[in-house]
């Protein structure tokens, strides 16, 4: 697939999946504008590695539930490159609790990062979008969003309102070759799942068809064929990623 | 005198753009006439109105403009300030 001259835009793109799909988009030829929060160092590694594939990468540092971060973001790109083709909403965290143990700011982190740092960065995107009558956006949410996960109230509510959000603007945007998608990972091998204990890794991967967990450039290759051609009639579609956890 | 006529051919060509999108014919579409309820044009119409004028003047309309933009009157007033 060729994204040459392509510019794209990755949220929570340093590691995990975002990581996996900044390098995949760089190498199809892409102009990857990629946000990360907290790890410059690995940031600016990664902006170094993604421009000695293909020249015009962009490390930016923005907190994606911060409406007016957003903003600049996309007043930037678009005033240097003149057009936003394609939006990766991936900028995830997550606060897993009891919900009896759950405080406040659990809840509200969560959403504000994974649901409305959605909505942020796609209400500074679709403008352009429109105007071009041509763009992508895909957004990551969660199997967790379409099965029940004890412990993540939070995290499913939030990704389930990404499903929501995605069919209704898909919709909305259809018309005018603007094409939204969401895609659900299973267990992915990142960050996120660094905490979980070894014994309770083992228990997730026997409960997994595919009998080990996804990796990182499992959804990025998803992710590139739904920004692609390819795909040009898949809309508003949600396609599970899970190695046949929940089929 | 020249820049009155200016803007009198800059209005008759926005309000041949606006015309042609919202599919009315030009003695219907009077200046005060809002585009939601009396020329049943939605967002996305106003939208390719703005895009098609952009590319017409080669001129870049604030987004937070756009959701201002009830009217033919309005599209004159944000165009003829840019270009003015």
């Amino acid at each position: 697939m060729c994204f040459k001259e392509k510019i794209v835009i990755i949220t929570g793109g340093s590691r995990g999946i975002g990581k996996a799909c900044a390098l995949s988009f760089a190498e199809a030829g892409a102009k990857v504008i990629f946000t990360y929060n907290t790890n410059k160092a690995a940031a600016l590694s990664l902006e170094n590695e993604l421009n000695s594939m293909s020249g015009g990468c962009l490390a930016v540092c923005a907190d994606v539930s911060d409406y007016s971060a957003c903003r600049q973001l996309a007043d930037s790109v678009i005033s240097k490159y003149e057009r936003i083709d394609i939006l990766v909403n991936n900028a995830g965290i997550v606060r897993d609790r009891a919900l009896m143990m759950m405080k406040l700011e659990d809840w509200q982190d969560v959403i504000n990062v994974n649901l409305n740092g959605v909505f942020n960065m796609s209400r500074v995107c679709i403008t352009t979008m429109l105007k071009q009558k041509t763009g992508c956006i895909i957004n990551m949410s969660s199997v967790g969003g379409m099965i029940g996960m004890p412990r993540q109230t939070n995290y499913s509510a939030a990704k389930a309102g990404i499903i929501g959000f995605s069919k209704s603007l898909a919709k909305e945007v259809a018309p005018y070759n603007v094409r939204v998608n969401t895609i659900c990972p299973g267990y992915v091998e990142t960050d996120m799942l660094n905490d979980l204990k070894d014994d309770i890794k083992e228990k997730i991967v026997a409960e997994i068809p595919a009998k080990r967990m996804g990796l990182p450039q499992d959804i990025a290759e998803l992710c590139l064929f739904l920004a692609s051609d390819k795909a040009k009639y898949i809309i508003g579609e949600t396609i599970k990623i899970d190695g046949g956890l929940t089929a | 005198m020249s820049k009155n006529i200016d803007t009198e051919k800059i209005k008759a060509e926005i309000k041949q753009i606006v015309a042609e999108i919202a599919e009315v014919e030009l003695d219907e579409l009077t200046p005060e006439a809002t585009f939601t309820e009396d020329l049943g044009v939605d967002s996305m119409m106003a939208l390719e109105i703005v895009a098609s004028i952009e590319k017409k003047y080669k001129i870049s309309v604030p987004e937070e403009e756009i959701p201002t933009i009830r009217s033919l009157q309005n599209v004159y007033d944000i165009v003829l300030k840019i270009l003015g």
